[in-house]
């Protein structure tokens, strides 16, 4: 078989799997659920053989789909080091988390449905991935968001769901209009639709000379507004823990390895294009610093494991973005490598807690004893231990290599750099604080449960109401990501090797000091306030109570937005309506009440003045006549 | 077969039917609709038959049949197509057949219902057929005075109010149509009213083309549900019973944006080119302001009425690039003869759905509904796909044709491509306002008793939801016909 066949084969089977599953079986949910998982499996194989038989050149396998005017828009997909890795870690984690459902979902009435959207979204995320084309990463992207939509709103009666959902799509949407943009400027600026050729155009060093710098710029900055909404950056990062509304294996998809990934994708997909916008790169890694530690600071006082994750994701994407945007497409592609291995499993860590003790609160699940799920517990150690950067699991390796690239000099990088410790001690911090308080729980301190264990139980919610025994299906995929997460930091060098890329030298232990000593001083903390026995279980920010409470208001970004974009909008809606109603209708009624009145009138005064009425014919035809012969 | 007069013959399609209702005795209902049924089949598998047959390699206008009809005025019933015309047509055989379909339940002087519905699509498939001015003027007319006893009649809230709002307005609009016309007819010599003659006539200096233009362009828009002169559409959608309501958004609103494509840009280029600064950005402000009055709109079928304004101001963006560019910009051209057609099956779907649903509720209130996923899945869904598809979502037919606008309004008027292009945010609110509030959220019980579409009802809204799926996964079907306008000579 040859490559563009095995590529056809992992793009196009979760696709035929949606059809299938959603036309014929949406009410069958065992066949509906048969047929996803099959296409997962399908895909999964074909990525994996991609990856493994990758060809030292990019490859692209497109078709010609139809033309307009002199533009042809083609389809295909395209092979190189980027899309291989990222292809297989999404066909990866899919699956994992397809298994996953068959018993987290199992008593749900829709699930045929919601396999069926899982098909939806990963036969979007994959041709997105995939794509050889700017017009078909724009079509995929919208697909993205609107599958996404679908998944996080997957409960559609629970109002949060929807309000989440509705909200993750308005945001990302924000974004989409600068990606739009962007993308039609990329293609007037290079006037090709071909991703490799504008790959090659923006390749060698120095800007091209056909675009001005300017332009580049705009372009770079334009795409970055798409990155900033889709994955879930400041300010457009709120509806990411809104998100979390969804069912958790959805979570787990979206927020680490898909969806939210799409946006850093995008960035490593043109980094070329990027390389040639230094002072858009400036402002994104100012962007990119600033949401790591803002996120970082929200994790650091939430009770809500989902939310903690959730903040998480924000706050790694950040560090994603630093890497990139300072320079290294190795760095931020390995740590998106990274994280979506980690991050999956600790969502599905959480959705098994989730799932067996009826709290999304930590300290509740603590003191009903999950730590008991041993399976689950070795994934979130082995998780929580990873996010932290704690040696030598998967996230130690990337960040390193993210903290090592920032070696510019001035007041710049001085504060990015600070910054970017600071993120890295919280991440610790946040990671362990989450893992003591399931591990080492402890009745007595000062934490106080927001939800205790079993609140979900009595409701009708489809997440809860099981013992916490774990099913294999569930343990299957925690064992899986657990080993990834332990194992693909060690990786660090074939993905170099795949991207193209002289593998950055073996760091040197006085290099990998700083990394290492930040991770353990946040870990050493959080066991000081947390872990101990007879620790207090309250952090540091406590005893700053109007510190703990901006931070546990997110900030108070919401409600700023509240007032300061909704309410407007809200407003000059409102405003427009009452335009129409008051001002355009009610004129066309005043109008047409007055012409009615008049008409009356002048029946009333139609007394047969026949001079009159000749007159004004007369005149009126006169100005029409004068008006035709000056012509 | 080459002299088989194919555009004839679909236009008396309707007429037959509109005939046939008036012999059949009232009583016989069922044998009305059927014949009404059989007349719309008949018209779209002809407009299918014309699609196919339609030269597109040659372009220009085709399949011309000519008969002269009052030749000391130089009137003649002249028909011919090209790739636009081809489009519209089919349009309005699809709505058309899916209109009498869904209104299969009605039972309320069924008669009178189908002859005037018949009379009005008559009218609109001599509109898009007529290359003779005054017989497109005549058909024109035709079309848009069934509406007041349609609407009149058959029609809910506040019903005599809307269908003379209705009437007003496109009256005013006629008014100024009607001396712009003639004075194109005049001035060309006064021996025809052939449009392709007239615009090729040159006898229209570029100062006449100037005063004459926005007269045509402003008579022709207030059917376009052009802003600020869009007042009657809304009002008169929620008035109008579900298969009106599907015409008028879907057909009679595109009959405005074609009149200004077919005889105002064509006949009058250089007073098109004056005035599209001006006329784009009446479309853009009726882009964002139909988006904002949507988002506070209750009624479900204002909601789409106000759509439909931002929908066509994307229509009327697009025709006014094409103006800007004298003629040069195809973006521009085909994404507003696509927008015409996507939206015209999007809002039918639209207005199928939401007819189902108050049909049986009588109840159009947004706030009174919720969770209708759950209780009627397969109206929603047909409700949610419109919904998408009027977001633009890719997969779509609209994707393609709002893509192709905003590309060329972006490249000809940046600051209005931008406008328009934001606005898309706040189509997303006002849509996801309407989703999450009546077919999301927890479900009201007072509508469990609900009955879903059944087999036989769900068959038009399935045809819709197919050619909107059929063209946004294949657009170049629809795009290559378009794009053949451009190519070729006169008739």
């Amino acid at each position: 078989m040859n490559h563009s066949l095995i590529a056809l084969v992992c793009v196009a089977s979760p696709l035929i799997a949606f059809v299938v599953a959603l036309v014929g079986f949406r009410r069958r949910h065992g066949i509906a659920a048969g047929i996803v998982l099959t296409s997962g499996v399908a895909s999964l194989v074909a990525a994996a053989a991609l990856l493994l038989t990758a060809h030292p050149e990019a490859q692209a396998f497109t078709s010609r789909w139809f033309v307009i005017g002199d533009v042809s828009i083609e389809f295909g997909v395209l092979l190189d080091g980027r899309t291989l890795i990222m292809g297989a870690v999404v066909a990866l984690v899919t699956l994992c988390i397809q298994i996953y459902s068959l018993s987290y979902m199992a008593d749900d009435p829709g699930r045929g449905r919601f396999f069926a959207f899982l098909a939806l979204f990963e036969w979007s995320m994959l041709s997105f991935v995939f794509s050889a084309n700017l017009l078909q990463t724009f079509i995929f992207w919208e697909l993205i968001g609107l599958s996404s939509f679908l998944l996080i709103g997957f409960w559609y009666e629970k109002p949060s769901a929807v309000a989440a959902a509705k909200k993750a799509f308005i945001m990302t949407r924000i974004g989409d209009v600068g990606l739009f943009i962007g993308l039609i400027l990329l293609f007037r600026a290079t006037g090709t639709l071909d991703v490799m050729e504008i790959g090659r155009i923006f390749e060698p060093q120095g800007q091209p000379s056909s675009i001005p710098p300017g332009q580049i710029e705009l372009i770079a900055l334009m795409l970055f507004i798409g990155v900033i909404g889709k994955s879930a950056q400041f300010p457009l990062h709120t509806w990411l823990p809104d998100a979390m509304e969804g069912p958790t294996p959805v979570s787990a998809l979206l927020h680490s390895a898909t969806m939210v990934a799409a946006g850093i994708f995008l960035v490593a997909r043109f980094h070329e294009l990027f390389l040639d916008a230094p002072t858009t790169m400036r402002v994104m890694l100012g962007i990119a610093t600033f949401t790591a530690l803002l996120a970082a600071t929200m994790a650091m006082v939430a009770k809500d494991m989902k939310r903690v994750l959730a903040y998480s994701s924000i706050s790694q994407l950040g560090f994603m973005l630093i890497g990139l945007s300072a320079g290294s497409l190795f760095a931020g592609y390995f740590h998106l490598t990274t994280h979506a291995f980690f991050k999956a499993l600790l969502f599905l860590c959480a959705g098994a807690y989730i799932h067996g003790c009826g709290t999304n609160d930590m300290i509740a699940m603590g003191r009903a004893g999950v730590a008991r799920m041993r399976i689950t517990t070795i994934g979130l150690v082995v998780g929580g231990a990873a996010l932290a950067g704690i040696p030598p699991l998967a996230g130690f390796f990337s960040k390193e290599q993210i903290i090592g690239t920032l070696d510019g000099s001035g007041l710049f990088y001085t504060i990015i750099r600070i910054g970017v410790y600071a993120a890295a001690f919280l991440t610790a911090y946040y990671s362990f604080r989450m893992i003591f308080l399931i591990t080492r729980p402890n009745a007595d301190s000062l934490a106080v449960e927001d939800e205790p264990a079993h609140a979900q139980h009595a409701g009708s919610d489809h997440s809860a109401g099981h013992d916490p025994a774990e099913p294999w299906v569930m343990c299957g995929p925690i064992i899986l990501l657990t080993l990834g997460a332990i194992g693909v930091g060690f990786l660090g060098g074939r993905i170099a090797a795949l991207l193209g890329i002289e593998h950055a030298h073996a760091p040197t232990l006085a290099e990998m000091a700083p990394a290492v000593g930040i991770a353990l001083l946040g870990v050493a903390l959080a066991w000081f306030e947390f872990g101990r026995t007879g620790a207090r279980q309250a952090g540091f920010v406590a005893s700053f109570p109007p510190v703990q409470t901006l931070f546990e208001k997110r900030w108070y970004i919401d409600e700023f937005y509240q007032r300061v974009f909704v309410r407007p909008v809200v407003w000059f809606a409102k405003l427009c309506y009452g335009t129409e109603t008051r001002a355009l209708d009610g004129a066309a009624d005043k109008l047409a009440r007055g012409v009615v009145r008049a008409g009356g009138e002048t029946a009333r005064r139609h007394i047969g003045r026949l001079q009159l009425y000749i007159g004004a014919a007369v005149a009126s035809v006169a100005v029409l006549v004068f008006y035709l012969a000056m012509e | 077969m080459t002299d088989f007069p194919i555009l004839t013959v679909t236009l008396l399609c309707p007429a037959a039917a509109l005939l046939l209702t008036l012999l059949i005795p009232g009583r016989m209902d069922r044998l009305i609709k059927g014949v009404n049924a059989l007349c719309a089949l008949a018209s779209l598998v002809l407009a299918i038959v014309i699609w196919i047959r339609f030269d597109r390699s040659v372009g220009g206008f085709q399949m011309t049949h000519d008969i002269p009809w009052v030749p000391s005025l130089g009137i003649h019933y002249t028909v011919a197509v090209d790739g636009a015309a081809v489009v519209l047509t089919l349009l309005t055989s699809l709505v058309f057949f899916t209109g009498v379909l869904s209104m299969w339940t009605l039972k309320e002087r069924v008669k009178e219902y189908f002859a005037f519905m018949a009379a009005l699509v008559f009218g609109v498939f001599g509109v898009f057929l007529s290359l003779d001015l005054f017989a497109f003027f005549f058909f024109y007319e035709l079309a848009v005075l069934p509406m007041y006893p349609l609407i009149a009649i058959w029609g809910s809230t506040r019903k005599e109010y809307s269908a003379m709002k209705l009437t007003l307005f496109l009256m005013a609009g006629s008014v100024l149509l009607f001396p712009g016309l003639i004075a194109l007819f005049v001035r060309s010599g006064g021996d025809t009213w052939n449009i392709i003659a007239l615009a090729e006539s040159g006898a229209f200096s570029r100062q006449f083309q100037i005063f004459v233009y926005p007269f045509i362009y402003i008579g022709f828009g207030v059917l376009a549900g052009m802003f600020p002169f869009h007042g009657w559409s809304p009002t008169g959608h929620v008035a109008a019973p579900t298969a009106v309501s599907m015409l008028h958004a879907g057909v009679l609103m595109k009959l405005g944006a074609f009149g200004i494509f077919r005889v105002a840009i064509t006949c009058l280029p250089e007073g098109a080119a004056y005035w599209a600064p001006t006329f784009a950005t009446l479309a853009t402000i009726g882009i964002v302001y139909g988006a904002f009055v949507a988002m506070r709109q209750t009624d479900f079928k204002y909601i789409i009425g106000f759509s439909s304004v931002s929908h066509m101001g994307i229509v009327l963006l697009g025709l006014n690039v094409y103006a800007a560019s004298n003629g040069a910009s195809d973006i521009a051209r085909d994404g507003a003869i696509f927008q015409m057609f996507a939206h015209g099956i999007m809002t039918a779907l639209f207005f199928s759905a939401v007819g189902f649903i108050y049909d049986q509720t009588h109840d159009r209130d947004i706030r009174h509904f919720g969770g209708l996923a759950s209780q009627v899945p397969v109206a929603s869904s047909m409700f949610i796909v419109a919904a998408l598809c009027g977001m633009g979502v890719p997969g779509f037919a609209s994707f393609w044709a709002e893509l192709l606008v905003f590309i060329a309004a972006l490249q000809t008027y940046p600051v209005l491509g931008v406008c328009a292009i934001v606005g898309l945010i706040f189509t997303a609110a006002y849509v996801m306002r309407v989703l999450s509030t009546a077919m999301f959220g927890p479900r009201n019980p007072d509508w469990d008793h609900l009955v879903d579409v059944g087999a036989w009802l769900v068959t038009p809204r399935v045809i819709l939801v197919a050619v909107l799926l059929l063209f946004g996964f294949y657009p170049t079907l629809i795009l290559d016909m378009i794009r053949s306008v451009g190519a070729g000579g006169g008739p």
